[in-house]
């Protein structure tokens, strides 16, 4: 009590004076502020980019916005050039394609990915030899770090083109010819790179999880009479399901956003993969809102096309937001029985 | 009661139920004793047929060379507890753990000599069966995060490959409970999380866990250490309770425990098995020096 701060900012504030007189104080009033401030900041951020995208929603219709009909990638050529009068503005676009592109590569990816990493972090917690162990490790939490534009560059040098040679032959090049061109650039390859993109993360969230379920509950399911395996199903892994909700959200999050991978791998055409194709489907391009806002980004400054790309950026921010609050929710109903006494 | 779809759990307690004197007595016994404990006389202790249902033949275990366990041969009958005491590192835990073939999951272990159950060489058993046959409780009570239900459901569950519905589990679930002495309890709360329960409470669940697959042997892991002394009369109840239906082994630091729960008592001392005997013959004519100044409390 009663020290007071002799040189630096906080002493010539005389109006923290009582209010912040000890440190720990100061502190919490420092931290509070800071916290403060970036909600504030993200609070602008999201108000800003509802407001540039709302003219957007408006001209179109909320659900038409989202429907379908028209091409797509010809709307927004349409939009980039309208007429530079206000009144006459262009703002008619179909954005199904990007939707349908969005949820077919993000969920893919996601589902194999959570399937994958679950089955790797319980390898590498239970089963692993302690050397393969101590090396497995540090190699995912290493794979985690590698920046998405190294994965797009060996999918579109190597990968796209191993498509385009070994399994695009003249005959399904054929069958879709009228509709859409194959080039190697397809859903299969994007969903492929973006789940060995997101896999690491995930597999490190999981198995510092897997980690943390205590032993003496593995160890009273195996006295039981169950085996290792079915002790790490039926008692480690669902005491983890929340942490494993996590690591999806988070990585959800993260396949949402990613851009210039996708841009690089999935097609770059506003085109809906349609199942009927059969095998076909799978060599079919797509283009996510994310790729499709990187690709764009040279119209900005037309006022229509600006606001027709903010309002992509304005599905993705919605769609990570309650993604989160989906998560937490998750989170909470799988909690129930893992809570201790409070 | 419902048939189980999987291979129904063998029913052989209900017999012993009708002709076991040990219930009422021990209960009036404990209602009794209010929460004092009178340490010499313990509960009354009707007599029981003792049958034997494990034996380890001069048995050791070794973690990476370093002997844990030296020769031990005893005897596990049903209708007697058998306590073993001894100081910290004795090797009692490792003995106990080495019983249900627990001690085995740590991967620098080794065993020589032989365990049998019901005259078999554990060897020639499955490994889940045998740990089937032979319960275990920890010293921390290990509730899973589930419900009530479900902790006592997971073993049944978890024997067959088609898993019976909750209405054909739950009888099943009640009686295990019941033995447990948990019934009454929890009997309206059973899809509460198990781990909202007191301690005691969690104890008892993870005996009535073990209870519920019908095991020949509990082995018991210091099950009060964790508990306070109303919750370690209630579990010494359920042991005494429960030493006419299945052979009970108990390892305990507390020398009252064993002299109120036990009817056999092995002193372990560095690995040795020091001296083995009925609780008259090794509290108060012990034959070696080193169980005499255990038990009168000289080291320990």
């Amino acid at each position: 009590m009663g020290i007071t701060l002799r040189k630096g900012v906080f002493s010539r504030l005389p109006s923290l004076k009582g209010v912040a007189s000890t440190p720990d104080q100061r502190a919490e009033l420092m931290l509070g502020a800071l916290a403060v401030g970036s909600l504030v900041l993200i609070g602008f951020m999201i108000a800003f980019v509802m407001g540039e995208a709302w003219p957007s929603f408006a001209n179109n219709g909320f659900f038409k916005w989202f429907g379908w009909g028209g091409n797509t990638d010809q709307q927004l050529e349409g939009i980039f050039n309208s007429p530079g009068d206000p009144a006459s503005y262009v703002y008619e676009i179909r954005t199904f394609p990007l939707l349908y592109g969005t949820i077919l590569i993000t969920g893919g990816a996601v589902i194999i990915a959570t399937v994958l990493s679950v089955l790797s972090a319980v390898f590498i917690v239970e089963f692993a030899p302690e050397a393969l162990r101590r090396a497995l490790e540090p190699i995912v939490k290493l794979l985690a770090a590698v920046p998405s534009v190294i994965y797009g560059l060996i999918g579109v040098l190597v990968i796209v083109p191993f498509f385009d040679q070994v399994f695009i032959t003249e005959g399904a090049k054929e069958s879709v010819q009228y509709v859409i061109q194959l080039t190697g650039s397809n859903i299969t390859v994007a969903v492929f790179i973006l789940t060995i993109m997101i896999a690491p993360i995930m597999i490190a969230i999981v198995v510092n999880a897997l980690n943390s379920v205590p032993d003496s509950w593995s160890q009273g399911a195996i006295a039981l009479g169950v085996n290792r395996w079915r002790a790490m199903w039926t008692v480690v892994v669902r005491a983890a399901r929340p942490a494993i909700v996590a690591a999806a959200v988070l990585a959800t999050a993260r396949a949402l956003g990613e851009a210039i991978m996708l841009s690089m791998v999935s097609g770059s055409v506003s085109f809906s993969p349609n199942p009927l194709d059969g095998l076909i489907f799978f060599l079919e391009p797509a283009r996510p809102y994310a790729p499709a806002i990187v690709e764009n980004s040279e119209g900005l400054t037309i006022p229509p096309f600006g606001q027709t790309i903010y309002a992509f950026a304005a599905v993705l921010l919605f769609s990570a937001g309650m993604l989160s609050f989906a998560g937490w929710f998750i989170r909470q109903k799988l909690r129930k029985y893992t809570l201790t006494p409070t | 009661m419902e048939k189980l779809n999987t291979p129904p759990p063998v029913r052989r307690i209900s017999p012993d139920k009708k002709s076991k004197p040990a219930k009422p007595s021990s209960t009036t016994a404990a209602s009794k004793r209010n929460g004092k404990v009178s340490v010499k006389t313990g509960r009354s202790r009707p007599k029981v047929e003792s049958i034997e249902r494990m034996r380890t033949v001069d048995l050791g275990i070794a973690y990476g060379g370093k002997s844990a366990v030296n020769g031990v041969s005893l005897q596990i009958k049903k209708g007697e507890v058998l306590a073993l005491i001894g100081p910290s590192g004795c090797g009692k835990t490792t003995y106990l753990r080495s019983l249900n073939l627990l001690v085995e999951q740590t991967p620098t272990a080794t065993r020589t000599g032989k365990i049998m159950l019901d005259g078999e060489d554990v060897d020639k058993l499955e490994l889940t069966e045998l740990r089937r046959k032979v319960g275990m409780v920890f010293q921390q009570p290990n509730p899973f995060p589930m419900s009530i239900f479900d902790n006592i459901a997971y073993g049944i569950r978890e024997r067959g490959s088609r898993k019976p519905t909750r209405r054909v589990l739950k009888p099943f679930v009640e009686e295990a409970l019941d033995r447990a002495n948990l019934l009454e309890e929890v009997k309206d709360n059973l899809s509460h999380p198990a781990l909202r329960l007191s301690g005691g409470q969690q104890q008892r669940l993870c005996i009535a866990r073990s209870l519920a697959v019908e095991p020949e042997v509990l082995l018991l892991d210091e099950p009060c250490s964790a508990l306070d002394p109303r919750s370690t009369a209630a579990i010494e109840d359920l042991v005494l309770k429960l030493r006419s239906e299945i052979a009970i082994v108990i390892v305990t630091h507390n020398m009252q425990q064993a002299q109120r729960v036990a009817d056999r008592v092995a002193f372990m001392y560095l690995g040795d098995l020091v001296e083995e005997g009925t609780v008259t013959q090794v509290f108060d004519k012990p034959q070696q020096k080193r169980t005499r100044d255990y038990v009168s409390g000289d080291f320990g």
